[in-house]
């Protein structure tokens, strides 16, 4: 038996910006064992319920992380709203669901750049991020922030699209798409990319189920589950149809969110073309009083809400678990038996959002 | 092993020739921000009624409102520009305008101060301006003490009992609240 030694990996590292820390256990170059330690950038927002009111917390909600950004306050929103037996009107599902798509193509579209960026692939990172600019100018012009929204209110939303805005979304998309064409073909089929991607890292499915792997991680293991099959927000009015890859490993991962991206481009066509007229929000009376947990799908995976109030306009407890979490205890199980050169390409697969795990 | 492909690339280097940067070439290039750019927080302060309104939405806690001195301060370093403030505003002075603030190497805040000759004068005889101070009407009041629980200034007290309703003009920011609380609608916001 080779000698083992231990290499500390992270929080800080070249290649990952998140800040995790992993201790590899190697023989030789590979790895046979992996302890994973978080908690460097935990802010205590969940604490914060208790000195702002549960109206006030749809912002922080929505800063718990800055990519799932517009995902975190619906989430919140959703959970507070079936605890107040709210009905949010079908205009503001509809501006939610396109929002939230929205942030789905940017956020795999910010790890398709990252993934280039990590094979050393430069201008792949490049052209992918250049595409994300344009959803980001779309979120500028409709909801006044880049990557901070504040668009999600308890009752509905804060702010209307008109047609113009709709059409400017739909010409965005269609140019996004077909500029992401070439892009995808080449982290498809080009012979470098598949040389780092594939057959490294494999989850089997069996493992992925165990693990309790969560979205494009689940779905690259051959799992159809999509929590958007659940219906909520304008997605039980759309076609909602998991993507699925096969053999589990770094290509199926990358092949997986590619496919969600045009998959995202549909749902947010078919939302503005069936988008009804009418309000975007509905007044709020009263403090919640119950508790309740709601399930969403964020662009990295199945994010849960729970929420708990007593009458207050202080909630008792707001809970979430990210799907990083989710993610961690597979990517454990998938780095053993990996070469270290490739540890930092398998985390990233996993999407890692560390600041939404500590919150 | 794959068959080597030849010039792969050449259609996009000579479409890149001619195409313009994918970055706007800035500060030769004027950048135009959207109409709904949240970019920083402003006043009007000849409309303000120093409620604290403001202050409370605040989630970051960057909005000080002194009645008493009569100013507005917002730390500019601290305020996430989440709207909040701007919602919960019933007067609608504030606004969220395009462009940032200048940056700065040191954390400081904006204080700006309404003018006590204006106020006075707004108080007395500009009703319509500001709203005017609260009014009961004793026929339809069931004394509920709902406008006294939501009143920010603590400026109205109720007695169920004795069924009194006063008003401490003083402490009103004539803000409107207690009129929008009472169930009855009995309260009249006049001059």
């Amino acid at each position: 038996m080779a000698k083992r030694s231990i290499i500390p990996f992270g929080p800080q590292h070249p290649v990952l910006p998140e800040p995790v820390h992993l201790d590899l256990v190697l023989e030789d170059e590979t790895v046979v064992g992996v302890i994973p330690s978080i908690g460097f950038v935990h802010r205590g927002l969940e604490k914060l319920v208790d000195k702002r009111d549960f109206k006030q917390y749809t912002y922080i909600a929505e800063r718990i992380c800055g990519i799932c950004s517009c995902g975190h306050g619906l989430g919140y929103c959703l959970a507070m709203e079936q605890i107040m037996n709210i009905e949010v009107p079908d205009r503001a599902k509809y501006l939610r669901t396109i929002w939230v798509e929205m942030s789905r193509v940017h956020s795999h579209l910010l790890w398709l750049g990252l993934l280039g960026d990590a094979m050393g692939f430069e201008s792949l990172h490049m052209e992918s991020w250049r595409l994300r600019e344009k959803i980001l100018d779309m979120f500028d012009e409709t909801t006044g922030g880049r990557i901070i929204h504040s668009v999600n209110q308890v009752g509905g939303v804060q702010k209307d699209m008109d047609s113009t805005m709709l059409n400017d979304i739909l010409r965005a998309i269609d140019e996004i798409e077909s500029e992401l064409r070439p892009i995808a073909k080449t982290f498809l089929h080009d012979y470098t990319v598949q040389s780092r991607l594939k057959g490294v890292g494999i989850l089997s499915k069996d493992d992925a189920i165990a693990q309790g792997a969560v979205g494009p991680m689940l779905r690259a293991s051959g799992v159809e589950y999509d929590a958007r099959l659940l219906g909520y927000g304008a997605y039980k009015d759309l076609t909602v149809e998991p993507v699925i890859s096969k053999d589990g490993d770094s290509y199926g991962r990358c092949e997986v969110r590619i496919k969600e991206l045009f998959q995202s481009f549909d749902l947010i066509r078919e939302a503005i073309g069936k988008i009804p007229q009418g309000d975007i929000s509905v007044p709020v009376k009263g403090n919640p009083d119950g508790e309740y947990f709601v399930r969403i799908e964020q662009p990295r995976g199945e994010a849960i809400y729970y929420v708990k109030g007593s009458g207050k306009k202080f909630v008792d407890r707001f809970r979430l678990r990210t799907p990083t979490t989710s993610n961690i205890p597979p990517m454990v199980e998938m780095l053993k038996g990996c070469q270290l050169a490739d540890v930092p390409i398998l985390i990233l697969t996993i999407d890692p959002c560390v600041s939404c795990t500590e919150r | 092993m794959e068959k080597t492909k030849m010039f792969t690339l050449a259609r996009r280097i000579v479409g890149n020739l001619f195409k313009k940067p994918a970055t706007i070439q800035y500060p030769f290039e004027p950048v135009e921000f959207p109409e709904r750019m949240r970019g920083h927080i402003s006043i009007r302060i000849e409309d303000c009624i120093t409620c604290g309104l403001c202050a409370r939405a605040c989630p970051s806690l960057a909005i000080q409102v002194d009645r008493k001195a009569g100013t507005w301060t917002i730390s500019r370093f601290d305020c996430v520009q989440c709207g909040s403030c701007v919602l919960a505003c019933p007067k609608k002075c504030l606004t969220m305008e395009k462009g940032y603030t200048e940056p700065d190497i040191m954390k400081k805040s904006d204080t700006v101060v309404k003018p006590q000759e204006e106020k006075k004068e707004a108080a007395r005889d500009g009703a319509a301006a500001a709203g005017g101070k609260p009014v009961m009407d004793a026929e339809k009041c069931v004394y509920c003490t709902l406008c006294a629980k939501k009143c920010l200034q603590e400026a109205i007290r109720v007695d169920r009992k004795e069924k009194i309703w006063e008003l401490d003009e003083e402490k009103c920011a004539e803000c409107g609240i207690c009129a929008g609380a009472c169930p009855k609608k009995a309260i009249e916001m006049k001059g």
